[in-house]
């Protein structure tokens, strides 16, 4: 009887879940379509390489209602779902360079920051403590990890590989090289032997245009 | 090779920041130890993401964000993120590095009785007790049920019990239906956390119930 229940108890987490969220992420990954999705990382990069004001608004805009919900949802209340806004994209920008776009998505790496956010403001109100421990308990689990997958899947989408191939060559090699072979964009500046700006720059144009090919296509 | 793990609820609660602190810091270690569930918790969060980006709560006054959006953005720096030193503790003569998770939860003094070691984490979750819990070699604890639940995570070292032995990060979780009696076969270091005291069970270990509450 005591193995049987502890049986049940400690089982290893695999199985019919693991096709529940593969099944999830394919629905929902067309929530987000590439473009958007490189909307996002775009957004980031500028905030994080030039504390861009415009581009942190944008950001904020884009989530701010999703940001609202989630907070309604877990505190039933407007004004802490307010304070879960204002406290979780403070932390965006002042966290945006800790962002690292080739381990994962924007969506994701946000979603973070607001549940680091929101445990720690619902760990204020249930026991009165102020430690914020969020950032310890989740530190190496937050877009650390080689994850690049969700971003590649977007990228790999056939559609997409199409435009790619129409690219410049040069803007479609330091694609290529950032997407599809996961390297740094340090790693493809000494690869192609051309300065860190230069990749930057070639990847922002690039990024444009498949967003305004993308754009064509889905509006 | 680790055998116990969170289950799959636990898991999902923690990814979504839904769990006492206790319960999340022995998560996070876990994690730490147990690539298997460090994808597994990836996934989660990634599906945790897609449903937050599907919702939207009703439309509002969207001029009122500009003036949030320029307090924020007010200061230009960023946040710096040092890299935690690693924090170690010495008992009974042993050196442990702790996870990170615990770099800033408080430790109370170490309280001996025989081979075991106990010292009390400060994380306030009311009745809950968290606990780092040294067994030297050959040590055990007496045979007990849980009145509520028990949770060890094996941080360090080897014990046994009647019905396994357990490898560092194993995540055992254990109610009231069950009855064991862990013996440390290395010395070892265990994250405990359990909602009421021990009932000790056999014998003369009967008398001993009021340690429940000081060990657990």
């Amino acid at each position: 009887m005591i193995e049987k229940s502890r049986q049940q108890s400690t089982e290893t987490p695999q199985g019919s879940v693991m096709k529940d969220v593969a099944a999830t992420q394919t629905s929902e990954q067309r929530l987000l379509s590439a473009e958007q999705q490189a909307q996002l990382c775009d957004w980031m990069d500028r905030i994080a390489n030039q504390r861009d004001r415009k581009a942190f608004a944008c950001l904020f805009k884009w989530f701010a209602p999703k940001v609202l919900h989630l907070g309604r949802q877990r505190f039933g209340d407007a004004s802490q779902a307010q304070e879960l806004l204002q406290e979780s994209m403070a932390n965006v920008w002042r966290k945006a360079h800790l962002f690292n776009s080739e381990k994962g998505a924007v969506t994701t790496w946000i979603y973070t920051l607001v549940r680091n956010q929101s445990f720690d403001m619902l760990r204020k109100m249930q026991t009165n403590r102020e430690d914020n421990l969020s950032e310890d308990i989740w530190q190496q689990h937050s877009n650390e990890r080689d994850d690049s997958a969700e971003f590649s899947d977007h990228l790999l989408d056939r559609q997409l590989v199409e435009y790619v191939e129409k690219l410049p060559e040069e803007q479609k090699n330091v694609v290529k090289g950032i997407y599809f072979q996961e390297l740094s964009q340090e790693e493809l500046a000494n690869q192609l032997g051309i300065p860190l700006g230069t990749v930057k720059s070639r990847l922002r144009l690039a990024l444009g245009k498949l967003k305004a090919h993308m754009g064509e296509h889905h509006d | 090779m680790i055998k116990y793990h969170p289950s799959e609820q636990i898991l999902q609660s923690y990814v979504q920041g839904e769990l006492c602190a206790s319960l999340s810091v022995a998560v996070s270690m876990h994690i730490d130890m147990c690539p298997q569930c460090q994808r597994l918790a990836h996934q989660f969060e990634t599906s945790c993401a897609h449903s937050f980006i599907g919702e939207e709560s009703d439309p509002q006054n969207e001029d009122s964000w500009d003036d949030l959006i320029a307090q924020i953005t007010k200061d230009a720096l960023f946040d710096e993120r040092p890299a935690p030193a690693p924090l170690e503790i010495e008992v009974k003569g042993e050196q442990f590095v702790l996870p990170s998770s615990l770099h800033n939860v408080g430790l109370s003094g170490w309280l001996k009785l025989g081979k075991l070691s106990r010292s009390r984490l400060d994380l306030g979750d009311g009745k809950l007790h968290a606990s780092l819990l040294h067994i030297e070699k050959g040590g055990s604890v007496p045979q007990h049920t849980h009145k509520g639940f028990e949770l060890t995570l094996l941080l360090s070292g080897e014990f046994k019990d009647e019905m396994d032995n357990y490898v560092p990060g194993d995540f055992i979780m254990l109610d009231g239906e069950h009855e064991h009696s862990p013996v440390a076969t290395e010395s070892c270091l265990c994250f405990t956390l359990a909602d009421d005291a021990l009932h000790f069970s056999q014998g003369l270990s009967q008398l001993f119930n009021p340690i429940g509450k000081l060990i657990y």
